[in-house]
């Protein structure tokens, strides 16, 4: 197998960044995300491949927190789009989880299918390439197994990196994956290695008949219990690697100006409010009740896959501690009496 | 629902607008103004609408919302009657003719023009729900031999909030097999017609289920009693159609927003039959 040894990592990482943005999960100051190998300061950041998620998911590669859309020139009744902002401009994904991984897939469904094809994703996605790293010991708050993940062999990456100790296994899966390993001809070796034992997952999740049963739950009383702690602060939607609800605004400076999108939540009350004042989900239990139905029942229903991926996350950012996992058990032991 | 091969003139962006002049705009109510559309050149539109179905219009520098398109035959522009409520909607009441403003679309799915075929129409607008309605009947009255009785019941709060009355004074009444009922809310002076609410001038009415269709558009509240007024009267609720208001910003299927359960109102509606609705959660 081709192996790519921990102490040649910075050079490889040198490497991609001559013709591609590569992000890498790093500890930033206070912040841990997947930040640019460029903006990496040595001594002061860390990298942070070894840990199981950093707090920011990778979903900013392909779908910014902001991006504009297109640029405005007004002048008294002219106006013109004076240039639109698809970027296709190389990224790289290196070490993302099967979790973040399937994050991205479930967004190539919404993004890409169904009628429409988001031509800002899709530029940024088709310029894309995800190096995942494989899990071989899952963390107390990992389930994605339960979500239709594979976290050793994660469906979507181009390449996939397993752990041996003093390197990673290299195993390419697609194209693109060809192409980056390409670049690193002359870095990657190949060496005998022996993969890891797969370690058993620490919590044990049952998502099977989940969605299905949800179906006739919509007014169930449990909703008002399991939401009653959530102050809809939106934090569980800012660090999800599938959500991907967006606003769209626009900002001006006298004649110019952009439109532009942002992440937006379905936790916020102005998120689904109408002209006249109205609100299908006004109170704040139908807005916790949303999120989880999209995660767990909508999505599956309308693209064939659940929209969470259990990555943990959520219930470690929660200030309520608000946990998918209780949900899903919540569900599955409730007893419906049409 | 397409998959891929979709009638939006977005050449693959779909979140651009195209850029239009406003060529007249009419006042309808004193908060209710028709905005008339073309290409800048003066040749024709960048999209042509079915009935129902909706475009994304932007006074660029402000914002953008959700507007039902008024069908015409031959689309030779576009129609846009728009209700002063908020942000984006006051600023277009201020633009004159000449303003290029933006519009995407077109959007949703439109009425079932083809499954109402042979069947006795019942459409029940109130205030700016007549907007999406009017395509609708305006369709039936140019397929005129296609439809039976063509019942239209309108209501708003006063005389000056009713929309299009030309055409609900002068044109319409005069088609033939039509029948033309008018109500506002409060009685006031110049006003000789019917005075109460929708839902209770229809029971009056009482226009027959058999092979009937009733097509309801108008505020929430209208809409839930029209819904239960029809019930009442026999109507089922494959015979119901109506059309969804819910919030929108990308109007394709991607933002989320417009969502009732697994669908997502932009792209899969904003037309429904009481029947689909049923199956939905009750988030309408
Ligand atoms: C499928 C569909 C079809 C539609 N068809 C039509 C149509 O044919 N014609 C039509 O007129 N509309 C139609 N609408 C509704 C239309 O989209 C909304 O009225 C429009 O989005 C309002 O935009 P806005 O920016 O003017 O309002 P916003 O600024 O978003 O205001 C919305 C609401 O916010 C509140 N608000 C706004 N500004 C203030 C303020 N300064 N202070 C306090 N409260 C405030 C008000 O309650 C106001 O009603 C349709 C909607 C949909 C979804
Ligand atoms: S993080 Fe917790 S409290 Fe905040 S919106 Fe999500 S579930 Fe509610
Ligand atoms: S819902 Fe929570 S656990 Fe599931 S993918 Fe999103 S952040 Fe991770
Ligand atoms: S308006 Fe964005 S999904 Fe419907």
């Amino acid at each position: 197998m081709k192996v790519l040894s921990k102490d040649k990592l910075s050079t490889a990482l040198n490497k991609l960044s001559d013709s591609a943005e590569v992000f890498v999960p790093m500890q930033k100051g206070k912040q841990s995300g997947y930040f640019t190998w460029k903006s990496f300061e040595e001594g002061q950041d860390e990298l942070m491949l070894e840990a199981l998620n950093v707090y920011q998911s990778p979903k900013n590669a392909v779908f910014p927190q902001t991006e504009r859309i297109y640029g405005i020139a007004s002048q008294g009744v002219e106006v013109n789009i004076d240039k639109t902002y698809e970027d296709t401009s190389a990224n790289i994904i290196f070490g993302a989880r099967g979790c973040d991984v399937k994050g991205i897939m479930a967004m190539d469904l919404a993004f890409l299918t169904k009628g429409y094809e988001d031509s800002l994703y899709k530029a940024r996605r088709s310029a894309n390439t995800i190096i995942a790293n494989a899990c071989y010991e899952p963390g107390p708050n990992c389930f994605c197994n339960a979500m239709e993940v594979n976290c050793v062999e994660p469906a979507g990456a181009d390449v996939i990196l397993h752990d041996v100790g003093d390197g990673y296994g290299w195993e390419v899966k697609s194209d693109k994956g060809e192409a980056v390993t390409a670049l690193l001809a002359d870095i990657l070796e190949e060496k005998e290695v022996k993969l890891p034992a797969i370690k058993p997952f620490i919590q044990n999740v049952d998502y099977s008949g989940v969605a299905e049963k949800l179906k006739d739950m919509f007014d169930h009383p449990l909703w008002d219990k399991l939401a009653e702690p959530c102050v809809n602060c939106g934090m569980c939607t800012y660090v999800c690697p599938s959500c991907y609800c967006f606003d769209i605004q626009v900002k001006m400076w006298g004649e110019q100006g952009y439109r532009f999108r942002t992440w937006d939540s379905c936790m916020f009350e102005e998120y689904s409010r109408e002209a006249g004042g109205g609100n299908p989900r006004g109170a704040s239990k139908e807005r916790f009740r949303q999120r989880f139905l999209h995660k767990l029942q909508f999505f599956k229903e309308r693209y064939g896959t659940p929209l969470c991926t259990g990555c943990g996350r959520c219930m470690i950012v929660c200030p309520t501690d608000i946990n998918i996992v209780r949900i899903i058990d919540a569900v599955k032991e409730a007893e419906i009496n049409a | 629902m397409p998959d891929k091969d979709h009638k939006c003139t977005c050449s693959e962006k779909p979140l651009v607008p195209n850029i239009v002049e406003v060529i007249d705009i009419i006042d309808r109510t004193p908060d209710v103004k028709s905005f008339f559309v073309k290409n800048p050149d003066g040749n024709g539109v960048p999209f042509q609408v079915a009935p129902g179905q909706c475009g994304m219009v932007s006074h660029l520098p402000i914002g953008e919302a959700m507007i039902s398109c008024t069908w015409q035959e031959n689309q030779e522009y576009l129609e846009f009657a728009i209700k002063r409520v908020g942000l984006l909607t006051d600023e277009l009441h201020q633009i004159e003719i000449g303003q290029k403003i933006g519009v995407r679309g077109p959007y949703g799915n439109g009425f079932p023009v083809n499954d109402c075929k042979g069947k006795d129409m019942v459409f029940i607008a109130g205030g700016i729900g007549l907007a999406p309605l009017r395509s609708f009947i305006k369709y039936c009255f140019k397929n005129r031999q296609d439809y039976g009785k063509i019942t239209i019941i309108y209501g708003s709060r006063s005389k000056a909030d009713l929309c299009f009355k030309e055409e609900l004074f002068e044109l319409w009444p005069q088609e033939p097999n039509t029948e033309v009922f008018v109500t506002i809310d409060n009685a006031e002076a110049e006003w000789d017609g019917h005075v109460g609410f929708v839902p209770s001038y229809l029971e009056e009415i009482n226009p027959a289920p058999a092979g009937a269709i009733a097509v309801v558009c108008g505020p929430p509240i209208m809409i839930k009693f029209v819904l239960q007024s029809l019930e009442k009267m026999g109507y089922n609720d494959d015979q119901v159609i109506t059309t969804l208001e819910m919030r929108m910003k990308c109007g394709i299927g991607k933002c989320g927003r417009c969502n009732i359960g697994s669908e997502f109102i932009c792209l899969d509606g904003p037309v429904y039959y009481l029947k689909q609705l049923r199956d939905l959660p009750p988030e309408w």
